[in-house]
């Protein structure tokens, strides 16, 4: 850019004029050479990060030889057996109908408290609140793991093991610390104004809450569910471990399907295909709020 | 109206009425937070085998801690933690920003977001299966393009999840692919919400862009950094799906990390008592970690 105005400016003389043109072609071919290794860059992650999910997708088309054959096939013509045989067989509809349950309530359960606890977390001045925040924050950073085992016990002793309302309670109060936090930042940017304003013209604190507040953190409560959503669709550990049976979801259940003898990649490939592809669908939906969403509303983006 | 308002700003000096909002989160947090906490506390100092029902109750004291604290296996798995977590939270970190610094130079970066967001939102689980499949000797996609690269180049090329000197980084490579687009979106919103004078004055005094990226881009991009840091070291740590689909910890042990060895105590061998003790070193050293983290996060980022 310097050399450019470089050129306009010494315009008169010659002499500099044709040898600031040059570095200036020079400039140029560098910085289209420089952007083409950036395309160059940019597609090929795009590549990698887009291919594990279409080889998966392509395995859930082909037949059991065709996905055991090696070298890997990439022409072939698709059909649709492995899915027949996961629902008609294998029971993943089932499945599939326990994993849309439990992620659907839980999230609204997570969502509706959760929006009332920030509420009050972001609304009112009182003492403590932000050492709450940070309390109910750091109930994230457990280590799964760690937590499934009294859990697992606490369930056993309750008769709760394998039943899909222990997974919806668990989810719900699992997620809670992440609605809070999103739901903190997005109330935080509704100023406490206009709702002050509804209760001067003779609402009571509810009608103004409900009103004003509420319409105005709609979209916000709407991509807040739909992360949530995504994280209970995806949750593994406590699934896994929890529900083995009747309340089994799709992540688990993928398992299922590899530990009979050889793995049937085929129909590995058709339960991913199932679990993952109307996840991502769903998070294209949050696009705009995806840093918010990955960094508990801490950023925005 | 005046002494309306001032009714109306003295509601949100309520004392008691936020306490009833969140009491509902609070008491939900603490039957799944603290309760638990309490109920692995009373039973680390037991002896309760699930495996062994005839072994009678007793109570044993710190004798489960001494016991993990004298297993190789634990230290074994403190290492691979720490090398898995660190090496991929470094490599993605970086990664990510370089990703970043070139997708804001030019047009089309929210295409190139949306592909990235992919790895990311995938189920962990399908992630690992994926990989493992594509990782498959002679059968997966990956495994045979590789092996076939090696022998153009005479390379003997070892098996990837199946050989414990190399399955580990196996296991970091599958994270960083996963995980590499979260530092990628976090740190391309940081670097385009930055304010350009900085930048402009840099370039005008004509600074070199290691210089700028060095003494602007970095401290300015500091809050967003530790943030991301934080997230990504937390969730590496205890990260289990990929791990138990990809590896299972093996082989051998080359990719035990503590989540695995944790699952195997108390889930496998069953030994109850032993497992709750180790999660419970765990949660201190999340704790700690964490704090020391949200102290220095305090200082950063106002939140």
């Amino acid at each position: 850019m310097k050399v450019k105005k470089e050129v306009t400016f010494s315009s008169h003389k010659k002499t500099v004029v044709t040898d600031s043109y040059l570095s200036f072609r020079k400039y140029e071919q560098k910085r289209k050479i420089g952007l083409f290794l950036i395309y160059l860059v940019l597609i090929v992650t795009c590549l990698i990060a887009f291919f594990p999910l279409f080889w998966m997708f392509g395995t859930s088309l082909k037949s059991r030889v065709e996905a055991f054959a090696t070298p890997p096939i990439w022409f072939f013509s698709p059909k649709l057996d492995s899915y027949k045989t996961l629902f008609f067989k294998k029971n993943a509809g089932l499945f599939l109908w326990n994993s849309i349950i439990i992620s659907m309530s839980s999230s609204f359960i997570s969502v509706v408290i959760g929006t009332i606890g920030a509420y009050s977390l972001t609304r009112f001045e009182f003492k403590g609140s932000q050492s709450i925040a940070f309390w109910i924050l750091s109930n994230r950073l457990m280590p799964p793991v760690a937590r499934v085992l009294p859990i697992f016990f606490i369930g056993q002793t309750l008769g709760l093991l394998d039943t899909r309302i222990s997974l919806i309670v668990l989810y719900s109060a699992m997620q809670l610390p992440f609605v809070i936090w999103m739901m903190r930042g997005f109330l935080q940017e509704i100023p406490r104004d206009i709702e002050e304003a509804a209760m001067v013209d003779g609402d009571s604190w509810f009608a103004a809450a409900r009103k004003v507040t509420l319409p105005m953190a709609m979209p916000a409560i709407i991509a807040t569910a739909i992360f949530v959503l995504i994280l209970s669709w995806n949750e593994f550990t406590f699934a896994f471990i929890l529900a083995a049976g009747r309340a089994k979801t799709l992540p688990p259940s993928v398992l299922t399907f590899m530990e009979e003898g050889t793995v049937l990649w085929h129909e590995v490939g058709a339960a991913a295909s199932i679990i993952s592809i109307p996840i991502i669908l769903f998070a294209l939906l949050v696009q705009k709020n995806l840093v918010r969403g990955l960094t508990f509303g801490m950023l925005k983006d | 109206m005046s002494k309306q308002k001032a009714k109306n700003v003295s509601f949100y000096r309520k004392r008691f009425f936020p306490w009833l909002l969140i009491s509902p989160t609070i008491l939900i947090l603490f039957t799944i937070g603290i309760y638990p906490l309490i109920y692995i506390l009373r039973l680390s100092v037991f002896n309760l085998f699930l495996s062994k029902p005839w072994v009678p109750l007793e109570f044993i004291g710190i004798n489960n801690f001494k016991e993990i604290l004298e297993d190789a296996q634990f230290f074994n798995s403190i290492r691979v933690t720490v090398m898995f977590t660190g090496l991929a939270v470094i490599i993605e970190f970086w990664l990510g920003l370089g990703l970043a610094m070139m997708a804001r130079r030019v047009k089309g970066g929210t295409v190139f977001r949306t592909f990235l967001i992919i790895p990311m939102v995938t189920t962990p689980v399908i992630v690992g299966l994926a990989w493992r499949f594509m990782l498959f000797p002679r059968l997966g996609v990956v495994a045979w393009y590789i092996q076939r690269l090696g022998q153009m180049f005479g390379i003997e090329i070892p098996l990837l999840l199946a050989n414990p000197d190399i399955a580990l980084f196996t296991v970091i490579a599958v994270d960083i692919w996963e995980w590499t687009p979260f530092m990628f979106l976090i740190l391309f919103a940081g670097l385009t919400s930055l304010h350009k004078e900085p930048f402009e004055a840099a370039r005008v005094d004509g600074a070199s862009g290691w210089r700028i990226f060095r003494t602007i881009t970095l401290p300015l991009l500091k809050p967003v950094i530790l943030i991301c840091l934080l997230i990504r070291t937390v969730d590496a740590f205890n990260t289990f799906d990929q791990i138990y689909v990809l590896t299972g910890g093996g082989p051998g042990n080359a990719t035990d990390t503590l989540s695995m060895y944790l699952y195997r105590t108390s889930f496998v061998f069953f030994s109850t008592s032993k497992g709750a003790a180790l999660a419970l070193l765990m949660l201190l050293v999340m704790l700690i970690f964490s704090n020391f983290f949200i102290k220095l996060l305090g200082k950063k980022v106002s939140v």
